[in-house]
């Protein structure tokens, strides 16, 4: 095959490029961001659910001793 | 101490209990049990996991699911997560909705990595990286973000432990173990190795961990718990036992009673050991053992350890290479 053929030979779709690759990999560094942010958002509710739950535990005991 | 953030899952079929059952080398383990008990959930210090080969005990109640597929959390693990809170908290799914539908929510700030300067004194040193563990808070989520296995060669754990660091997220007590030994390693005048601490509230058994600490004749240690008096101590404490009688002494203001107490070997500096940690060279019934008796086993393995490291370090340099792989079980008769 010449060379100019070669270079008019289609590429395949299935070949990420390496725009593709840097666009996944910025696509799943926000996703992972995003993960972040919802487990500390969630473990700041339940740090205080625990907290509360504790506290109320801690007054219980305290009256049963009583 | 926990409040009741138990799972209360129930109807859980067996196939998916057998599916996340525990593996014996894995001392992180799934959901085992449906029902709650909100009296001993109320009561658990710490939801510490389970050591390996260890007879099957009910954690109080407190069960945790494991993320293993690593990051981002995959779509199984994470819709596992937000199924639990919605249980287990009482807002329910209207508290996982208003997080999951947030258009924004706060960027938690990622905590710098402590860097050791050869200013920094040990105990400022080891206050720098419990600051950072308190930093990324700890989990109470339900899900356990890092796998651990305590199996594991130490290097392969070390590889864990820059994945929590990389990752920032919320740790649990065994985890904190792993990222102290490896925020810690290269300090080779501080010796680290692991406390296991099994104690009972109301007919339930709780599992935690922390890491001990060893430096200049004091010991101390570093850890992760919901409860700020099981978790770090100073490097004060004149021998072992001095140290294990104050964490039982806290552990005594929440009525738990202590069982059993577990003291590994000190853990190399070397992270690229392919051994694993050795979790319990020592192994105390604290139910059988009097106070004063336990005193003294720990106080004499204090010293076992230290003569050890003395020995290496003399044999090392009259260029011998001594391997003394001793294994101390004790002969207290254990439950």
């Amino acid at each position: 095959m010449e060379p100019a053929c070669r270079k008019d030979k289609p590429k395949l779709n299935s070949t990420p490029t390496r725009g593709d690759r840097a666009r996944q990999k910025s696509a799943q560094q926000e996703h992972k961001q995003r993960q972040r942010a919802e487990i500390y958002a969630l473990n700041k509710v339940m740090t205080e659910l625990e907290q509360q739950q504790f506290e109320s535990f801690c007054k219980q005991m305290q009256s049963q001793g009583e | 101490m926990t409040g009741p953030t138990s799972p209360s899952r129930t109807g859980t079929s067996s196939a998916k209990l057998s599916r996340h059952g525990r593996s014996k080398s894995t001392s992180a383990h799934c959901l085992l049990r449906c029902a709650a008990r909100e009296e001993s959930a109320a009561s658990s210090p710490n939801n510490g996991a389970r050591s390996p080969g260890e007879e099957e005990e009910k954690d109080g109640g407190v069960l945790f699911y494991v993320n293993r597929t690593g990051f981002p959390i995959e779509g199984v693990t994470w819709e596992r997560m937000w199924s639990h809170v919605a249980v287990v908290h009482p807002e329910g799914q209207e508290m996982a909705d208003r997080i999951r539908n947030a258009a924004y929510l706060p960027k938690h700030h990622v905590p710098s990595v402590p860097t050791f300067k050869p200013s920094m004194s040990v105990p400022d040193w080891l206050v720098s990286i419990q600051n950072y563990m308190k930093a990324l808070q700890y989990n109470h989520t339900g899900t356990q973000f890092f796998e651990v296995k305590k199996s594991r060669p130490l290097s392969g754990l070390m590889e864990t432990a820059r994945e929590m660091i990389r990752e920032s997220l919320p740790i649990k007590c065994l985890e904190a173990v792993i990222l102290g030994i490896y925020l810690t390693n290269g300090l080779t005048s501080l010796e680290r190795f692991p406390i296991s601490f099994k104690t009972q509230f109301s007919g339930h058994c709780f599992h935690h961990v922390v890491l001990g600490v060893y430096c200049n004749g004091r010991y101390g240690s570093l850890g992760m718990s919901r409860r700020p008096d099981l978790m770090d101590k100073p490097l004060a404490h004149r021998t072992l036992g001095e140290l294990v009688a104050e964490f039982e002494s806290s552990y005594k203001r929440y009525q738990h009673t202590l069982k059993k107490v577990k003291i590994g070997l000190y853990v190399p500096h070397d992270p690229h050991v392919f051994q694993p940690i050795e979790w319990k060279h020592l192994v105390l019934n604290a139910a059988r053992l009097g106070a004063q008796e336990m005193r003294k086993e720990l106080e004499k393995h204090g010293r076992d350890m230290r003569m050890k490291v003395a020995c290496e370090t003399h044999t090392h340099t009259h260029t011998h290479t001594h391997t003394h792989t001793r294994t101390h079980t004790h002969s207290i008769k254990t439950t």
